[in-house]
Formats: structure tokens, C-alpha cells, sequence
């Protein structure tokens, strides 16, 4: 493999945003205190870049008092801040209306590292999944984080993107990258074993399979960004064909990816067992990220490990 | 503009409001019927003199806004809109007595004139901000009109809005403050204190004007000059009674959510020159 290039999610969210801003006169910025998550935006349009202060609540109440307006705010926090400080004004002022709220969390999963608890999100996509019409995406990486940003702006109706923190993550070492709302992407072809994975977890999910490949099994390696709607139809697809079906995410295992994916294979009636790997009945803990990942078995290694002893395990029909 | 010329008699539109509001809670058995007869004033007052809309076009992009933030006081929001001819009286009638109907017991946007959805205290100031930032972005002289329960102030939503509002100095947003001193479970200053709610809103950044939220000239006189101070939000303490309008219910805490029976109503029906609850 060549050497890997790396990139910050959040860096890519805001060069996308100043794209976005300079084609559209429309979209406004609310922050609650941080506004370097906008970047160059905020001294570029400075008319549009509005700060409410620590206030997540009101930061979503005026985001959708200038969507009723006709603009299309985006407002932006710590994930757990706007998922849940804020999730009553989420529920009421934006979901039940659909308004044109594009929401950003920042910082999830591990990626807010030794800030500890408070700020580890890990639950944000399971509050916002429980309301209805509100569409969800976990981009992969920068490339993907870019190319999900323009395609929000593109898309009418609330929005809840979770992204990383200002750290430099590995780019996705895959030449076709296409980004389409509500559409999965095959990285990896393979037999043995499906995983399904998304944000961060796609990059170490393509280890993984790497890892297993040394031990000939061959794992299909899908990336499924957009968790709602989710692509029933790459779903049906897929995994009929398999036995067995991993899904990978950096967050609690209820809530998110691997929910939506149980309900779907449940609901279906397909023939196949599901692991979900996440976070399982507990809260995150301060680390760094690397130091996280591998103490819940979500590195390259750890899903590796759990993927071949899932394989061996039989069926319990 | 203010279409419908017919509104001019302020003190008739309160009246009809109250006549509604009893007619609307009484056939529906339901409603909060104590909250929407002390804002009853006010809302004539806004709808009658002082706002600019349109009931044909309720999305005309200059018209002035307004949010019932305590939505549970939507019977007077309903009566009027219906009064402005936002939609036919008949409607009324479906206050809360039909499935999914546009005249829920907390006012949805569905409902042509309902600027946003309201019921969750402590979420009109923040929307109304948005708005007026945004009226200020389009360089559009539009106003945001936004009424509070005085209760609901105990939801800290409303002092981190009011906070930000003054940063922002939105001198074209302005706050009533309904301030009938109940809330659902007893007077406000024996649930958890208000007062000094007025010296709170200047501290808080904020031109503010204590008036008699009865008193149909005191209302329009201040409504009349807005913004009270230049750069600074206005924050209006009306004083209100509590079911005003209705003897026996006013200043009762336990007609935050209490309706006539029908032989309530029946009995002061010609007092009040009540409709016919007249049930299909």
C-alpha cells in the first residue's frame, strides 16, 4: 500500500462550507461560541456568520427561525451538545417541520479523545434517530466529508452529519469515491464475510479485511455512509448472499448503524447472523483515539480478531 | 398591510376572542381556556392596530411575525386568525374534536397564520430571533412579535435567547410578557420567584415597559412605539388577570386547564352573548 494521506474531517467541512457560501447567498452560519468550525466562511461572509453564545437551544431555535425565513442555516457543536443539550428544539422547532436545518456534529465517536466522557459522542446519532425525518450521515473520511458537505446543501430537509475532530485522518486508500445521499459504496469485494461500516470505521474495516485476507477470508468491505435513509436496496442486495454480516461503528451499537441494519435483516427475514461492533452498555472514557479504539476492539486488529472468531462460531439455530 | 378593515374595533375583537375561546373550550371539553383570556387584549391590539400581514398571502415575505410561545393559549390565537379571515370561522369548530385536526390544543403550523409550532415552553424567543436576524440579513423592516407565559420564564431556554437577542441588538423583536402571575400549579411567586422580573429584563440588555395588559389604549400606545430604545430588544411586562373576562374563573389557578360545563355555560351564555354550542 502507498503511503497514506491523511486530513481532518472538520478542515474539510469548512472548506466545503466556504464552496457552498460562495454559490449560495443563502446559507447562514450559527454557532454557539465556536465559530472556528466554520473556518474561512465566518471572514468571508461575515453578514451571514451569526454567534448566539454557549446556547446550543437558542442555536437551534434561530437556525430555524432563518429557515422559516427562507435561509438554510447550519449550525454546528460538540456532538453531544447539539444531539442533546438541544434535542427537544431539534424535535419541535426542525424535525416535526422539516426544516432546512443543517446540523453538524463535531468530535464524535473517539475523536475528542482526552476530553473524556462528556464530550465522547457515542450516543448522538441514537437521539437523533429516534425522531422521525431526519436524515443522518457518518462520512468516511475528508474526501468523503467534502463531498457530503456540498451534497446537504443540495438536499432539502433537516440533515444530522456527525464528523471527527481537527486531527488528521487517514484518507481512504480507494480510487472511486462517489457520495450520493442514501447510497452505499462496495470498497472492497468479498465472500466470507460482509461488514458494513461507517465514519472511521470504514478506513479500519479496510484493514481488518486486509488482516484477513493473510488468513483467507475474504471480506466484502462496504461503506455505509448515510445511515438514514438507509439503502435498502444495496441492503437487499447484499446481504442475502452472506451468512454472516458485521457492521462497525464508532458509537453505541444501539441507535446507529448497527441498529438500523439489525431491524432491516429482522424485518426482512433474511437468513443470516449479525455482529454489531460499537460500543456495547457502557459510556466512553478519556484516551486517545488510537488507545480507544483498540480498547473496544475497534482498530484494524480488534475487528480483525472479532470477525475471525464470529466466522468460527456456529450459528446458534 | 392590514387587510381586513373590519378589525378596526379593538375592543370588539377582544370580545369575539373571549366569546371563541369559552365557545371553542366549552363544545371541545378541553383547552386552556384561564391562559388565552388574559392575552386577550394584547392580541387584539396587535392584530387590530398594530401588525402588517396579509390573511390572502399568510406568507407575504414582509409581513410582521408573531409567536404564541406559551401556545397553550392558542384558543385567543385561533379566534383571531379566524377574525383576520386567515381561514373560515367553521373551522373553529374543530378545536381539538376532530383527528389530527389543524386546531390541536397547542398551535401547529399547518394552520394558515401559525408562524411556527409552539407548546414546549421557553422555544418562541430563540425562533424569533432567527427571524429577526434574518428580516435584518434581507434588509426587510418586518417586526417579531413574541408572547410569553410569565411561567414559562422559568425555562432557562428564554434567558440564554434574551442574552443573545440584546448581543445582537435586535431592536426589532419585542416580548410580551403575559404576566397573569399563575402558572399550572400555583402563583408564580410560590412556585419559583420572578420578581424583579422587570429590573431581569434590563439587566439582561433588554428597553422594557411594565403596562396593564387590559388596558386597550396602554397596549397601543406602547406597541405603538417600537422599538422602545434603539438597539435594544423591547421587552413588555403586561399585567394581566388570569381567565379575564370570565368573573367566577378569574385569578384561579385552577383554570389553567379547566373548561365550563355545559350548564356553566349555558348560564352566563346570555351575559355574554354567547353562541349556540350547537354540536353536529
Amino acid at each position: 500500500m502507498s503511503k497514506i494521506q491523511t486530513k481532518s474531517t472538520r478542515v474539510a467541512f469548512a472548506e466545503a462550507l466556504s464552496e457552498v457560501g460562495r454559490s449560495n447567498s443563502k446559507v447562514v452560519t450559527i454557532a454557539a461560541d465556536s465559530q472556528s468550525r466554520y473556518g474561512e466562511f465566518v471572514r468571508e461572509f461575515p453578514e451571514r456568520s451569526f454567534n448566539v453564545g454557549i446556547a446550543e437551544q437558542t442555536m437551534i431555535g434561530v437556525a430555524s427561525g432563518f429557515a422559516l425565513s427562507g435561509y438554510i442555516p447550519v449550525v454546528t457543536s460538540y456532538a453531544n451538545f447539539l444531539a442533546f443539550r438541544a434535542i427537544e428544539q431539534i424535535r419541535v422547532d426542525v424535525a416535526t417541520e422539516s426544516l432546512n436545518v443543517k446540523m453538524v456534529g463535531t468530535d464524535t465517536g473517539f475523536s475528542s479523545q482526552w476530553l473524556g466522557f462528556t464530550h465522547l459522542a457515542l450516543e448522538d446519532m441514537g437521539a437523533i434517530s429516534s425522531l422521525p425525518n431526519i436524515a443522518i450521515i457518518d462520512p468516511a473520511d475528508a474526501v468523503e466529508t467534502f463531498e457530503a458537505t456540498k451534497a446537504i446543501f443540495d438536499y432539502d430537509g433537516p440533515v444530522y452529519m456527525r464528523i471527527r475532530g481537527r486531527k488528521a485522518e487517514p484518507i481512504l486508500p480507494i480510487k472511486d469515491r462517489k457520495f450520493e445521499i442514501g447510497k452505499a459504496q462496495i470498497l472492497k469485494p468479498g465472500k466470507d464475510v460482509l461488514i458494513i461500516a461507517c465514519g472511521s470505521s470504514v478506513y479500519d474495516s479496510l484493514q481488518a479485511a486486509e488482516i484477513l485476507k493473510d488468513k483467507n477470508i475474504d471480506a466484502m468491505v462496504v461503506n455505509m455512509a448515510t445511515i438514514r435513509p438507509i439503502d435498502e436496496k444495496a441492503l437487499s442486495d447484499l446481504i442475502p448472499s452472506f451468512t454472516k454480516v458485521i457492521t462497525v461503528e464508532c458509537h453505541n451499537i444501539r441507535g446507529g448503524l448497527g441498529s438500523t441494519i439489525a431491524e432491516f435483516i429482522s424485518e426482512r427475514g433474511i437468513n443470516t447472523q449479525l455482529l454489531r461492533m460499537g460500543v456495547k452498555e457502557r459510556f466512553g472514557m478519556a484516551g486517545s483515539d488510537e488507545m480507544l479504539k483498540q480498547a473496544f476492539s475497534l482498530d484494524g486488529q480488534g475487528i480483525a480478531q472479532r470477525a475471525e472468531k464470529f466466522l468460527n462460531e456456529k450459528c446458534g439455530r | 398591510m392590514n387587510i381586513d378593515i373590519k378589525l378596526n374595533n379593538v375592543e370588539k375583537i377582544a370580545e369575539q376572542i373571549r366569546k371563541d375561546s369559552i365557545w371553542m373550550s366549552t363544545r371541545a371539553g378541553t383547552g386552556h381556556l384561564g391562559p388565552a383570556l388574559s392575552i386577550a387584549d394584547i392580541m387584539a391590539v396587535l392584530y387590530g392596530r398594530i401588525m402588517k400581514y396579509n390573511p390572502k398571502d399568510p406568507s407575504w415575505p414582509d409581513r410582521d411575525r408573531f409567536i404564541l410561545s406559551k401556545g397553550h393559549g392558542c384558543l385567543a390565537l385561533y379566534s383571531v386568525l379566524a377574525q383576520c379571515g386567515y381561514f373560515d370561522r367553521a373551522l373553529l369548530g374543530e378545536f381539538c374534536s376532530k383527528l389530527d385536526t389543524m386546531l390541536p390544543g397547542h398551535p401547529e403550523r399547518k394552520l394558515p397564520g401559525v408562524e411556527a409550532n409552539t407548546g414546549s415552553l421557553g422555544h418562541g424567543i430563540a425562533i424569533g430571533i432567527g427571524m429577526a436576524m434574518a428580516g435584518r440579513l434581507a434588509n426587510k423592516d418586518y417586526r417579531v412579535f413574541v408572547i410569553t407565559g410569565d411561567g414559562e420564564l422559568q425555562e432557562g431556554s428564554n434567558w440564554e435567547a434574551a442574552m443573545a437577542a440584546a448581543h445582537h441588538k435586535l431592536d426589532n423583536l419585542v416580548v410580551i410578557v403575559d404576566r397573569n402571575k399563575l402558572q399550572l400549579g400555583d402563583f408564580t411567586e410560590n412556585i419559583s420567584q420572578l420578581e424583579p422580573l422587570a429590573k431581569k429584563w434590563d439587566s439582561f440588555g433588554w428597553a422594557v415597559k411594565v403596562i396593564d395588559g387590559h388596558n386597550i389604549k396602554e397596549i397601543t400606545d406602547v406597541l405603538s412605539s417600537i422599538p422602545l430604545t434603539r438597539g435594544k430588544p423591547s421587552a413588555i411586562i403586561a399585567s394581566t388577570i388570569k381567565s379575564k373576562g370570565l368573573k367566577f374563573a378569574e385569578n384561579k389557578v385552577e383554570w389553567h386547564y379547566k373548561v365550563l360545563t355545559e350548564q356553566q355555560y349555558k348560564e352566563i351564555k346570555d351575559e355574554l352573548s354567547l353562541e349556540e354550542l350547537a354540536y353536529e
